[in-house]
């Protein structure tokens, strides 16, 4: 197990689970982190997940591979995702490296990931 | 104690000492935070719980364990006051009249000996030249005037007859012979610090592939100057995939690379690392500024793993062996501007690909 600071912590607010991501991740935490979110969402019946990478200097192929399948684990657990604060470098990046991130729901920050998740939450509900 | 309870002692005893092994893992728990991996964590623990059993009878029940945190602390306490005094007397225990130890005139005359056959795998002219210098004091012109040459080819030739001494001795102080041809020329460049010839060698390569040389080269590497232009990063896991590719984003900060530059390098570099941790398990992944024909940076990635027997395949898109989007290499050539593979099955895989600085406006 790692000691020292949390690499990544998971609040939640409301029904809605906010993941940030602290630190730089090598792949086997990345792994833990998407195990340890989909177990939350289950555990506090989260309707909705926002995923804070703001703090990732490097979104690879497999931290990108891995946002991805949290998302779709999620859709399948019943909670919308969005990831918010991919930094303007990281895109640049991810796209050169040739992610197709088409699938995956993406906001500017924080808030614009609240007002996504409000907006989808309503088109379900209608 | 009241004589009913008596009966009830032996029993009552083997509860306590239960309860003093229970006290491991919270004693663990202490020493770990207060000393961390310090050798002496586990002599610690063992103290304690030596005085905690020499003090069991004083000890009321439901206080063994404050009475065991109290004991621990002023163990690492009593601990820490010793080094400290020892620290500050250190420069009291030097003794002159000591005499030398055996093992050490032994190892003094194993020196000796490997530097003796060190000279004698010399040739002959090699020899007399590097002593008549070394140790008779003849200036460098002088030694050229003898054979008619000049002082610059006879101070080359000693710079050559150096780095070859220093292979033989670290190879007659081992005991061994190279278990390749190439070793010896391998081992010569690094001893010499020629980069060219350790590159037209491909050194590195043979450093990880020869664990007789891996392990001679360490004295030989040691004299070199320290590097401020070269980083590398062994792999073996998945935590140095960060750790490569943060020792390439700082090296490429220091080199003048800016904004999304950095990130597409260090992406890169996070692609190919993890390559070595899926496929070849171990290698290392060494980071170069390059300075001509222009300002950038260079990385080479190699493992001594299984090879990849399709380069073509594996640089297609969607192309993947294990669980992944098959964006490794195709994605990692994308990110840089050069990239080449070179790699055979059974003999590795060497990733090498640049990013020049572009000076943006």
């Amino acid at each position: 197990m790692t000691s020292g600071p949390a690499l990544v912590s998971i609040l939640r607010q409301g029904d809605v689970l906010v993941a940030s991501v602290h630190t730089a991740l090598d792949d086997s935490q990345m792994l833990r982190f998407q195990h340890d979110l989909v177990r939350q969402i289950g555990e506090h019946r989260a309707r909705g997940v926002i995923i804070d990478v703001a703090a990732l200097d490097v979104i690879d192929s497999f931290a990108s591979r891995t946002l991805q399948s949290i998302a779709d684990i999620s859709r399948l657990r019943g909670a919308a995702t969005v990831i918010v604060g991919i930094q303007p470098d990281v895109a640049f990046a991810m796209v050169r490296l040739g992610m197709g991130i088409g699938e995956l729901p993406t906001a500017l920050d924080l808030e614009e990931g609240m007002v996504h998740l409000a907006r989808v939450r309503d088109r379900a509900r209608r | 104690m009241t004589p009913s309870a008596a009966s009830d002692e032996p029993q009552l005893e083997a509860q306590e000492s239960a309860d003093i092994a229970g006290l491991v893992p919270l004693l663990q728990r202490i020493v770990t935070a207060r000393v961390g991996q310090h050798p002496a964590a586990e002599d610690i623990i063992q103290e304690t719980l030596a005085r905690v059993l020499a003090a069991e009878d004083r000890i009321e029940p439901g206080m063994l364990e404050p009475y065991a945190i109290t004991t621990v602390r002023n163990v690492i306490a009593s601990m820490w006051r010793k080094d400290d005094v020892a620290a500050r007397n250190q420069h009291r225990m030097h003794d002159p009249s000591e005499s030398v130890e055996a093992a050490e005139l032994l190892v003094a005359s194993e020196e000796q000996l490997a530097m003796t056959e060190a000279l004698a795998r010399l040739t002959d002219r090699e020899r007399q030249v590097l002593l008549a210098h070394e140790v008779s004091g003849l200036a460098t012109q002088v030694l050229a005037d003898e054979v008619g040459s000049t002082a610059g080819a006879v101070a080359a030739q000693l710079k050559r007859t150096r780095a070859r001494l220093r292979v033989e001795y670290v190879l007659a102080l081992e005991g061994t012979e190279p278990p390749t041809d190439r070793c010896r020329a391998v081992l010569l460049a690094l001893s010499s610090a020629d980069r060219r010839r350790q590159r037209e060698l491909d050194s590195a390569r043979h450093l990880l592939e020869c664990d007789v040389c891996a392990r001679l080269s360490e004295p030989l590497l040691d004299r070199a100057p320290e590097r401020p232009d070269e980083v590398r990063v062994p792999i073996g896991a998945d935590p140095d995939i960060v750790s490569a590719r943060q020792a390439a984003r700082e090296l490429a900060v220091r080199a003048g690379f800016v904004g999304a530059d950095l990130t597409m390098l260090a992406t890169a570099v996070s692609e190919v690392a993890r390559n070595i941790v899926r496929f070849a398990e171990s290698g290392e992944v060494s980071i170069e500024l390059l300075a001509r024909p222009r300002a950038g940076i260079r990385v080479i990635a190699r493992d001594t793993g299984p090879g990849i027997s399709d380069i073509d395949r594996a640089l297609q898109d969607g192309f993947s062996t294990y669980d992944g989007l098959g964006l490794g290499l195709p994605g990692a050539r994308r990110l840089m501007d050069e990239f080449e593979v070179a790699s055979a099955p059974g003999k590795g895989t060497t990733v090498s690909m640049t990013k020049w600085f572009e000076k943006k406006g």
